[in-house]
């Protein structure tokens, strides 16, 4: 076993500690935690091990690892105008910059906006998708949102001693709010899982769409990776609804198998996150480092093709990735009798057009 | 008069030329209802394809990898070539001329109001004074009936094609060497030659699917000759490039013979047996010495030597040409100096021996054998001919006498309309304000016209000038056949139904004979039946091909003519055993001294003018310039020119420059490039308007051929603004 | 069966027509977005174009180099585009690949690549650039076949300086060739050298002879070139001779 399983495993510990410790907390010692939720409580720990193992290990990666350096640097030398001290021996230091760097909390705070929340990516790839992402993602969310403080005994509800009609709702054992049984908020309260099922059935039926009629998805869809969460999500949609209808409309026939069938799909879908497509929800972190780098390397120095002289990309960028490839084990170095030569110090099409003249020359044309 | 009534930005607008980027019902149109096999609409390939349809509408291709002759290969405009159904311009209903452009009328209506100013400009000014205009790009069924229409129903001898600006030159110079005009090999003789000249052909580019067909003879070991001003995409790799002077091909080709006779290097015994007149060639070539061709062609003694050699000692050989050494006054002159080197080797007749003239147009050879020329009747006939004239005359059923003589060709058809002799038009698929020589004087010449009728499926820029513009076909829209480059007969399949109140062309044409009087030459059911009239009328004629049936020629994925019973399989490779078509069995040598173009450079305008095509567009434009992609590819046309060139006006890459003729000035970005001539520059011919090359060109025709003068005439260039995008990198 | 078919380049055979990336646009995996390259090698001095498709690497540096696990390379070795939901646009992949293949599609954050047409070549279809290219240069068949017509024999191993390089596609070289060597030195501008991009890529091919054939005596306006004004016309006396 390898030092980036070791991390690994530290860092799946951690956060199933920390999950376990939130809910001892919040629930005041288990005294507000629902023994019927047990199960949910026990896969989620599971799951919470298991995604932070995963984590640890991906950031691990030479290339992760570089933009997660970066991105730590990048958002905390704000205020500096001569670059920061490197993060490690390996990682070159940033490149001094006349004019106060631009990136830091504004471009960390404008990219989770724009990643996180609206998306925006998505919906300049398909409009479609887009629709149907925002709903599995935001409909997802508020499910979680709900059913994790719920589970973990963080958040309960009880009536007032004197009138079973009014409910207090009580936050990590403190009282936050209090409303009747037959008011509009308590409609809204009972049925915001409802809302999210709905908003999710949405997303799901878009997405069964696209997955059936999509000439470049049918090609390149694999069942594990594309069909499986799509399932599973579904499953749980659908046995969470399912709840609902047992004892609203039937009295509560079914529910205790309903009940059951739904915590088995939830936690299937817990332990499904961290090693299937879903662990992209965590790996787009990344994607916040990659905004603040760009904007860095937009206003920092260039990197001139040492074929065309063309600018071509940022000088931290090519450095990084000189770093990142000798890490990796990958040597693109040149020893020619006029002097060295690094391969990332050309530009991808002169990359190209040097692969046509050496072609070219072999057999002399 | 037919001038325009609104302004050419507003025409633009109203019916394109627009770009079209996405297939009909969007890039995830959904699987096809059929797969349709058929063959692009470009180029004289006629490269195999399978169209995509759904809804009556083509979505997509598929390659056809069965078809032999490109094996599923296409150019960019094959590729693309389904854009340019379910058009945003297409043409749904007949126009007829308003103040604001066109109004949209009736079948009725446009077809009554041609047919009146049709007899009432004949009544008036004669039969001859309406004048028909057809092209290469249609089926033999429509060339056959364009013929038999303008004979018949017009009465006219004033009818002929676009082909008179394209292969004319070659087909004339055919007939005179070899008693038949055709391609003397199929195309895959080629990888079975050892030495290949390309002469005037820019075939990367015009005709590329020949290019794998040029690289396999090479993996053979063949040598490659390439002969133009420019090193284009062939020439770069070629084994030798001989860059010669625009104009002065029958020097070269008389040249490189000259060193054949002094060393030996031709086949004397062919020459006897199956030849004449090459004792007047031997004396006419001694003083080309190649000291004395350099001098006239500008190509090194020391590399025309190199071609005498390879040439002339080569096992087997295939000498190709275009419209490089045919657009020129002596265009038939540059072909028959040409065809002499290959009639001197005596490699001509046999596997991987040969000699073919490559067709720019997509049915370039089919549409000049049926009698859309004026001076040829169906079946490759001549209208000159008594015997021929009465054959024609006697399987339509008429009196010989009432079968017009020959008329005027294209362009002189062009010139007798601006000196108000010609008065009414009907045109079709022809593009004449783009694509004649010296466009301002077409302009003129236009509205200048009583009556003008086009057929059209988009509104080209000549159309513009129209009074009646009928909505016509495209070629996916018909069936029928073409006859490729090489001389074999496909067959075209009809993916879909023309759209809108559009109608099939050939129906067009027999609603104006049924209004004219003629039903009774003009009721057939369907395009087949033309077809199998095209066949019998071909019977016996210099161009054959009564033994061919629709289902034949799918049988054998085309038939190659002359196929003269049903039984007969076809003649890929003409001239076996040294038999040539005159009625002697033998071929001609023709012995022609250069003489320079009918503008040459001088003091006033020193500079090479030449025009030709890029690989993304088509001729002049109508269909390409509609489809977004092929736009993109080349979005303009480009002044090329050689930087020494450039560094004596003072001119960097994409400068604005103005090249002045003595016919028009145009003002375009400059390619800087070594691969041109320093004393030539190059511009494409695609576009309209401003942007027409043919605005500078010269329209001095060809005495024999009546092709006009495309490739060289006299220019002068000045820079006229700095690259307005300097900081920009293109390509 | 598609497992004998192999891709084949040959970028001498190129002739820039761009029937490739017109084709490569209908692919149902990337729509309408054409992700073969065809550049000019450099049009100013010629015409030479450079057709490049994806190597498909034995070892795939954008794989490796990419941050969020985006590309995957699947079990017939195929390297394909990013993965919509992991790829973060980082262009690490596009600056990496030796070959200069993976596009960065600022519009969509996301990096597409030359996939060999996987939504046709998984059913057996061929791809489309090899199938319409009219020069061969793009070549997907057997083997055999390439042996029996081809002068040029395939390689699939690439030396960049001290790394190596094996991939899927092959590439046409001379017959003796085990592997292409890729040479800089002879292609980069070195400090107190007049560089000329181009003077040492094409021996023997006319672009390269182009400066001796076409030099300054043949300018219009001087005497060699028969079209000069100072009345010695040396065609006119050449024909009187």
């Amino acid at each position: 076993m390898n030092e980036r399983n070791h991390l690994g495993l530290i860092g799946g510990a951690a956060l199933a500690l920390a999950v376990a410790g939130g809910i001892w907390l919040g629930s005041h010692g288990l005294r507000h935690f629902d023994p019927a939720v047990i199960g949910y409580a026990l896969g989620t720990l599971l799951a919470a091990f298991a995604v932070g193992y995963r984590f640890v290990t991906w950031a691990q990666r030479p290339p992760s690892r570089m933009y997660f350096r970066r991105g730590l640097q990048l958002l905390l030398s704000r205020k500096q105008s001569t670059g920061v001290a490197p993060a490690s021996a390996t990682t070159p230091p940033l490149h001094h910059s006349t004019t106060p760097p631009p990136y830091g909390a504004g471009t960390l705070g404008h990219a989770l906006a724009t990643k996180f929340v609206t998306q925006d990516f998505i919906r300049r790839r398909s409009p479609l998708r887009w629709v149907m992402h925002v709903c599995l993602s935001g409909g997802c969310t508020l499910a979680f949102a709900i059913t994790f403080p719920l589970v973990f005994g963080w958040v309960h509800f009880e009536s007032l001693p004197g009138n079973a009609e009014i409910y207090t709702v009580k936050a990590l054992g403190l009282a936050v709010d209090q409303f009747s049984v037959h008011s509009a908020k308590a409609f809204v309260m009972f049925n915001l899982l409802n809302f999210s099922a709905v908003i999710v059935l949405v997303g799901l039926v878009l997405a069964a769409y696209r997955r059936v009629t999509d000439a470049g998805e049918l090609a390149t869809q694999k069942f594990f990776e594309d069909i499986l969460p799509l399932l599973l999500i579904f499953a749980v949609t659908v046995t969470g609804l399912a709840l609902t209808v047992s004892y609203k409309f039937m009295a509560g026939r079914g529910h205790g198998l309903w009940a059951l069938v739904h915590m088995v799909s939830v936690v299937a879908l817990l332990l499904y996150i961290p090693f299937g497509k879903l662990f992209h929800i965590f790996q787009r972190t990344c994607s916040l480092s990659v905004s603040l780098y760009k904007k860095a390397g937009q206003h920092g120095p260039r990197a001139h093709c040492r074929a065309c002289g063309e600018d071509y990309a940022s000088q931290m960028h090519v450095d990084d990735l000189k770093v990142v490839l000798d890490q990796l084990g990958f040597d693109y170095r040149f020893a020619t009798a006029r002097g060295r030569v690094h391969y990332q110090d050309i530009c991808p099409a002169c990359r190209r057009r040097l692969l046509a003249l050496n072609q070219g020359r072999s057999i002399g044309r | 008069m037919a001038t325009l009534t609104i302004t050419d930005d507003r025409y633009t607008e109203l019916y394109g030329p627009t770009p079209n980027y996405t297939p009909a019902g969007g890039w995830n149109n959904g699987e096809p209802d059929k797969l349709v096999k058929t063959h692009c609409c470009f180029c004289g390939v006629q490269c195999g394809i399978q169209l995509k349809v759904k809804d009556n509408k083509v979505i997509g291709f598929e390659p056809w990898e069965e078809f032999p002759v490109n094996q599923g290969k296409l150019c960019p405009k094959g590729v693309k070539r389904y854009m340019q159904n379910d058009h945003p311009d297409r043409l749904l209903t007949p126009l007829i001329r308003s103040a604001t452009g066109f109004d949209v009328a009736s079948w009725e209506k446009s077809l009554t109001k041609t047919v009146a100013a049709i007899q009432s400009i004949q009544a008036k000014h004669g039969k001859d004074s309406f004048a028909f205009l057809g092209g290469a790009s249609m089926t033999n069924e429509k060339a056959y009936l364009n013929g038999k229409f303008a004979r018949i129903a017009l009465q006219t001898a004033n009818i002929d094609y676009n082909g008179r600006l394209c292969m004319v030159s070659a087909g004339a110079a055919n007939r005179m060497a070899f008693g038949v005009d055709r391609a003397a090999n199929p195309w895959s003789d080629i990888p079975l030659a050892k030495v290949i000249i390309l002469t005037g052909t820019n075939l990367a580019e015009c005709f590329p699917i020949l290019t794998d067909y040029i690289w396999r003879a090479r993996d053979n070991g063949a040598k490659i000759i390439v002969i133009d001003p420019r090193i284009t995409p062939i020439a770069r790799t070629a084994d030798l490039f001989l860059p010669v002077r625009p104009g002065r091909d029958s020097a070269l080709a008389n040249g490189i013979l000259h060193v054949m006779i002094e060393r030996g290097w031709i086949d004397e015994k062919f020459i006897a047996e199956h030849t004449h007149d090459f004792d007047k060639v031997r004396e006419l070539v001694k003083k080309y010495t190649p000291e004395v061709t350099e001098k006239i062609t500008g190509v090194p003694a020391k590399s025309i030597l190199a071609a005498a050699e390879a040439w002339g000692t080569a096992e087997t050989s295939m000498l190709l040409h275009a419209r490089g050494i045919e657009h020129h006054t002596k265009g038939v002159e540059n072909v028959l100096t040409y065809i002499n080197l290959v009639l001197a080797s005596g490699r001509i007749g046999k596997p991987g021996c040969g000699y073919g003239t490559i067709t720019g147009q997509g049915n370039g050879q089919g549409g000049r054998e049926h009698g859309q020329r004026c001076n040829q009747l169906p079946g490759g006939r001549d209208i000159n001919k008594p015997e021929h004239r009465q054959f024609i005359a006697d399987f339509w059923k008429i009196p010989e006498p009432e079968l017009p003589k020959q008329g005027l060709t294209a362009c002189e058809i062009i010139d007798a309309i601006e000196r108000g002799e010609i008065k009414g038009l009907l045109s079709i698929s022809f593009n004449p304000l783009v694509s004649i020589p010296d466009s301002n004087r077409t302009r003129a010449a236009l509205e200048k016209l009583e009556f003008f009728a086009c057929i059209d499926p988009f509104l080209s820029e000549t159309a513009r000038h129209a009074d009646v513009v009928f909505a016509g076909s495209l070629q996916e829209e018909d069936e029928g056949t073409v006859t490729t480059g090489e001389g074999r007969c496909v067959r075209l399949r009809n993916s879909v139904s023309p759209p809108g109140n559009a109608r099939v062309d050939w129906q067009i044409i027999c609603d104006l004979a049924r209004r004219l009087g003629k039903e009774q030459w003009f009721s057939y059911g369907n395009a087949g039946e033309i077809f199998t009239e095209l066949t019998a009328a071909s019977k016996g004629g210099p161009i054959d091909y009564s033994g061919m049936t629709y289902e034949r020629i799918e049988q054998n994925m085309g038939l190659f003519w002359p196929c003269p019973a049903p039984e007969h399989p076809g003649t890929p490779r003409l001239f076996e055993g040294g038999k040539f078509h005159h009625p002697d069995g033998k071929a001609k040598f023709h012995a022609y001294d250069y003489r320079p173009p009918a503008e040459d450079v001088d003091a006033e305008f020193p500079i090479f003018f030449t025009s030709g095509r890029v690989v993304s567009q088509y001729l002049s434009g109508t269909q390409t310039r509609r489809i977004g992609s092929l736009v993109d590819q080349y979005p303009e046309p480009l002044c090329e020119m050689h930087p020494l060139l450039a560094a004596k006006f003072g001119i960097n890459d994409r400068d604005i420059v103005k090249v002045t003729t003595r016919r028009g000035e145009m003002t375009l970005p400059a390619q800087v490039v070594k691969s041109i001539r320093p004393d030539t520059v190059f511009i494409p011919y695609h576009w309209a308007g401003k942007k027409a090359a043919n605005q500078l060109t010269n329209r001095a025709l060809d005495p024999i051929s009546k092709i006009p003068e495309f490739k060289v005439c006299a220019c002068k260039v000045e820079k006229v603004a700095d690259a307005p995008l300097k900081n920009l990198t293109t390509q | 069966m598609t497992s004998e078919l192999e891709f084949f380049i040959d970028p001498s055979r190129c002739i820039g027509c761009q029937a490739c990336v017109q084709a490569c646009a209908e692919c149902g995996t990337h729509r309408g977005v054409p992700m073969i390259h065809l550049d000019y090698v450099h049009r100013p001095t010629g015409v030479q174009t450079a057709p490049v498709v994806c190597m498909h690497c034995e070892d795939p540096t954008c794989a490796r180099v990419c941050p969020a696990d985006a590309i995957k390379q699947d079990d017939e070795g195929i390297v394909h585009s990013a993965a919509k939901p992991r790829c973060v646009a980082c262009s690490n992949c596009v600056l990496a690949c030796p070959f200069g293949v993976p596009k960065m599609k600022v519009d969509f954050d996301l990096m597409m690549k030359c996939d060999m047409c996987y939504d046709r070549t998984s059913v057996g279809k061929k791809p489309m650039c090899a199938t319409v290219c009219p020069s061969g240069a793009l070549y997907y068949g057997t083997r055999e076949y390439v042996a029996e017509f081809r002068r040029e024999t395939p390689v699939n191993e690439f030396r960049f300086g001290r790394e190596t390089v094996r991939t899927k596609v092959n590439m046409m070289t001379a017959p003796q060739m085990k592997a292409l060597p890729f040479d800089v030195a002879d292609f980069l501008p070195w400090e107190g050298q007049d560089f000329d991009p181009l003077s040492l890529a094409r021996a023997g091919a006319p672009d390269a002879a182009s400066s001796s054939v076409w030099d300054e005596e043949s300018l219009p306006g001087t005497c060699g070139s028969g079209n000069c004004a100072c009345k010695q016309q040396p065609e006119a006396a050449a024909i009187a001779n």
